[in-house]
């Protein structure tokens, strides 16, 4: 005899209190997102957290995102499609001299949570702490040559520098070392190391940090500037592109920047209320030859590789058609940006054949090592195929980030000794002097895994720091990377692009390079 | 049962210590500097210098376990170099948003493997067994990440009915539980179908046996045997691979919290190991790793408790 089980008499549950139960579980799922979202709310994507609230501590675009929200700077980067700046905190701001530099801050900027005015203390005790040796900011050299600030008044100063330095214009005053912190909050000699900022001066205020999760920033109601469009910002840490587009499409984000490999399917089909904007970006990417290998020694041999690279294909394949080959590693709109390389983009397989053959080489068997990114492994890939045309067998060597960018340290090893062919992407800041600081002889076995080493170059990276003739400097870095080509360990790929996704509500200030300046984000 | 207890206990701290200490020596030998990724390009190399010095990396290897197990003893996970704060303020920030997604992503897959395994026993080779053993190895064949991506396309995309990433207001509990849907279903979808299989399994077998034949014989009612003597039985390999369980649904928790981009431990565990930041590595895995011995201790008491046999025979 078999017993007879039902499931719902034994669980002592009514069909009525199932049916109740489920009706209860729908009306939750079909309660829209919304009902949970706060209204006037900007809520935009960072894929690196900032770390902290003080500038001397500061590392990159992260912080730039908060900083650029709650502190003020003497100038700011203008938003649109060219490099330039604007005046933030001062009226009057020129170069009295090449290494001098004079200005007058408005009257009446005050820090929050009765701080008083903005003064020149504060401008001099900001800058001056990022160049002391005893704080140890990693973000001294965006300085340059800054020896110190000179206070003629309350709201006047000089800022000095030992030696001309063209970058503290495109650099050094718009970025994160030209943040100005209040003195008397921090006091001389110490850091910002609480929860929340004791003071700020931006738009906005920090609401809440949520480590690992997000930054919640609320309006600054003692902001001196014109009142912020937004109540509320949530800065939104998001590594994965995938997720943020979904994130977007699901309403939990206002801006983002997106894949490449998004761009087509969202040019044919975007969201509904989505914009799609797209921009250069200023990060260059190339294939470096360590030409202290024995098998890179000749420079016939590199030669040949820059010649047997197709970077159509590669851009085809890796960047799905979006990106534009690049001509070196200044991206267009920038000083030094050059119209063409002196090896086309396009491959020229007998050309590199013939040079191998000069070379002695008949067959080569060569490692080209990679970031583990899809991007990356696609694009050596499509390298290998096209080595293969010309009797140069490639393998390919993927590695974490971790691992990878230790590859050409002398300080980690060995390994450099070993490496012949490298992928790699570098990011840039807008001025040229911060694309060729890592290729000189000082550089190698630290960022120069090429270990290419040239005395003209070394000169002329040291004279266009200085250099304020901009058609002068322009010269100088367009040589520099004629040199670099010329020397046969370089083939440069491209400058990748930057697309973002925003909703029609919103009226976003971005950089040329797509970074989002938050603050003067507004309303459409 | 103490005896056994303290058994359980001493073999959970021996088996954390050796895996932190080989996770340790592993995580060194791993080539990167940590410097270089810390500190980035502009960072000079005296600053590298200290920064190496603050870490302790400038130490021989053995010293730097011994070092951390002596801070560790002291309840003391260590320095956050790169933040200036205690190793200890980021992991227990982050250990809640995981203890609730993985307890949530158990909980409820447990609860629905467990009826529907019992479900499909007593309804052997009918139709709706059928139909259960083919959902339960759909579920189990799905891949965590296909889940949560089609999960994200349908519910937060199209129905909008959940939001796709975040963890929800501070203190505000009905938002916390709307973030907490998806990623525990994304989780736990697997473990439903893993569990209902097992629970038939083990529920087949005990009902052949002879004490619920003997229930029968006294005329119990069939809900009365099924779930006070057969499925008291029947769950226990589950209880035991629950257990074991939770290591693999830490594993999940890195790729839910990615995917959704919610905070948590397994997210705070990659982003230091690709940053390299060793200290925060190191107590990350302390509390993850303890956690997991943890949970695989109350298991085996719970089996313990629930069959005395069990018990008996181990101390035998």
């Amino acid at each position: 005899m078999t017993a007879t089980f039902n499931p719902f008499t034994a669980a002592q549950l009514s069909r009525r209190q199932l049916l109740a139960g489920a009706a209860g579980l729908g009306a939750m799922a079909a309660m829209p997102i919304k009902v949970w979202a706060a209204g006037n709310t900007l809520n935009i994507r960072t894929y690196t957290e900032g770390d902290n609230f003080d500038p001397v501590d500061a590392s990159g675009f992260g912080e730039e995102m908060l900083y650029g929200c709650i502190y003020r700077k003497l100038i700011q980067y203008t938003p649109g499609n060219e490099w330039g700046w604007q005046p933030d905190l001062v009226e009057v701001i020129e170069q009295t001299s090449p290494t001098e530099i004079a200005f007058t801050l408005k009257k009446g900027q005050m820090w929050s949570d009765g701080f008083g005015e903005i003064t020149a203390e504060d401008v001099k005790f900001s800058l001056e702490r990022i160049i002391d040796p005893k704080m140890e900011s990693a973000i001294k050299p965006d300085l340059g040559s800054l020896s110190g600030v000179e206070v003629t008044g309350t709201h006047t100063g000089v800022i000095k520098l030992s030696s001309p330095f063209a970058p503290i214009w495109s650099i050094a005053l718009p970025y994160l070392a030209g943040t100005i912190v209040c003195k008397k909050a921090i006091g001389e000699g110490k850091r910002i190391t609480d929860a929340v900022p004791p003071t700020v001066a931006g738009p906005y205020r920090v609401a809440e940090l949520r480590p690992g999760d997000r930054w919640v920033l609320e309006r600054n109601p003692e902001f001196t500037g014109p009142k912020a469009d937004f109540e509320k910002v949530q800065i939104i840490l998001i590594d994965d592109e995938a997720t943020a587009e979904i994130a977007f499409e699901a309403g939990d984000l206002d801006f983002t920047r997106i894949g490449l490999g998004s761009i087509e399917r969202l040019r044919e089909n975007p969201p509904e209320n989505a914009v799609l904007s797209e921009h250069p970006s200023l990060y260059y990417v190339w294939v470096g030859m360590n030409m202290e290998n024995p098998k890179l020694k000749d420079i016939r041999v590199r030669q040949a590789i820059q010649h047997a690279i197709d970077v159509p294909s590669i851009l085809e394949a890796a960047y799905f058609g979006v990106a534009d080959a690049s001509t070196g590693i200044i991206a267009p709109g920038l000083i030094g940006h050059r119209a063409e390389n002196l090896v086309p983009p396009q491959a020229d397989f007998a050309k590199a054949r013939a040079m191998l053959d000069e070379a002695g080489v008949d067959t080569l068997d060569l490692k080209l090592d990679v970031l583990n990114k899809s991007t990356w492994t696609t694009a050596a890939q499509v390298i290998q195929a096209t080595l293969a045309e010309v009797g140069i067998n490639l393998s390919i060597g993927v590695h974490e980030s971790g691992s990878f960018w230790s590859l050409g340290k002398e300080a980690d090893g060995d390994r450099w000794k070993s490496l012949e062919l490298v992928l790699n992407r570098f990011s840039m800041t807008p001025d040229p002097y911060y694309a060729t600081a890592w290729f000189t002889t000082e550089q190698i076995g630290k960022w120069n895994w090429e270990r290419f080493s040239n005395e003209e170059f070394d000169k002329l990276h040291k004279a266009a720091m200085g250099e304020t003739d901009t058609a002068k400097r322009d010269r100088m870095y367009k040589r520099m990377q004629d040199l670099m080509e010329e020397s046969g360990a370089y083939r440069f790929i491209t400058h990748e692009a930057a697309p973002n996704l925003y909703s029609k509500e919103l009226k976003p200030a971005v950089r040329p390079d797509s970074l989002p300046l938050i603050q003067y984000f507004a309303k459409a | 049962m103490g005896r056994y207890i303290l058994q359980r206990v001493a073999l959970g701290l021996a088996i954390l210590v050796v895996a932190i200490s080989a996770l340790y020596a592993f995580m060194i030998s791993l080539p990167g500097d940590p410097t270089t990724v810390l500190l980035g390009p502009r960072a000079t190399d005296e600053m590298r210098a200290i920064f190496s010095e603050r870490m302790g990396l400038n130490k021989p290897l053995p010293v730097q376990i011994v070092e951390f197990w002596g801070r560790v003893l002291t309840g003391d996970l260590g320095e956050d170099v790169l933040r200036n704060r205690p190793v200890a303020t980021p992991v227990f920030e982050a250990l809640p948003f995981t203890l609730v997604l993985i307890l949530t992503s158990i909980g409820w897959s447990a609860t629905l493997g467990i009826l529907l395994g019992a479900f499909s026993a007593a309804y052997r080779n009918s139709l709706i067994d059928r139909v259960t053993g083919v959902l339960s190895v759909a579920m189990l064949a799905a891949p965590s990440f296909v889940v949560a991506l089609w999960s994200l396309l349908i519910f937060a995309v199209i129905l909008n009915w959940f939001p796709a990433i975040g963890a929800g207001e501070r203190g505000n509990l009905a938002d916390q539980i709307h973030h907490l849907v998806l990623p525990s279903f994304a989780i736990g979808l697997a473990w439903v179908g893993y569990i209902a299989r097992i629970v038939r399994a083990s529920m087949l077998e005990v009902m052949g046996e002879n004490h619920i034949r003997t229930a029968r014989a006294f005329g119990l009612p069939p809900h009365r045997i099924i779930y006070r003597y057969a499925l008291r039985i029947a769950v226990l390999p589950a209880v035991s691979v629950l257990g074991v369980g939770v290591g693999g649904l830490l594993s999940s928790a890195v790729f839910a919290e990615i995917v959704f981009a919610r905070p948590g431990i397994g997210r705070l565990i990659y982003d230091s190991v690709i940053t390299r930041n060793y200290p925060v590595v190191m107590g990350s895995m302390l509390v993850a790793i303890s956690f997991f011995v943890l949970c695989t201790l109350v298991a085996d008491v719970v089996n313990a408790m629930l069959d005395p046999r069990l018990r008996t025979s181990k101390q035998s």
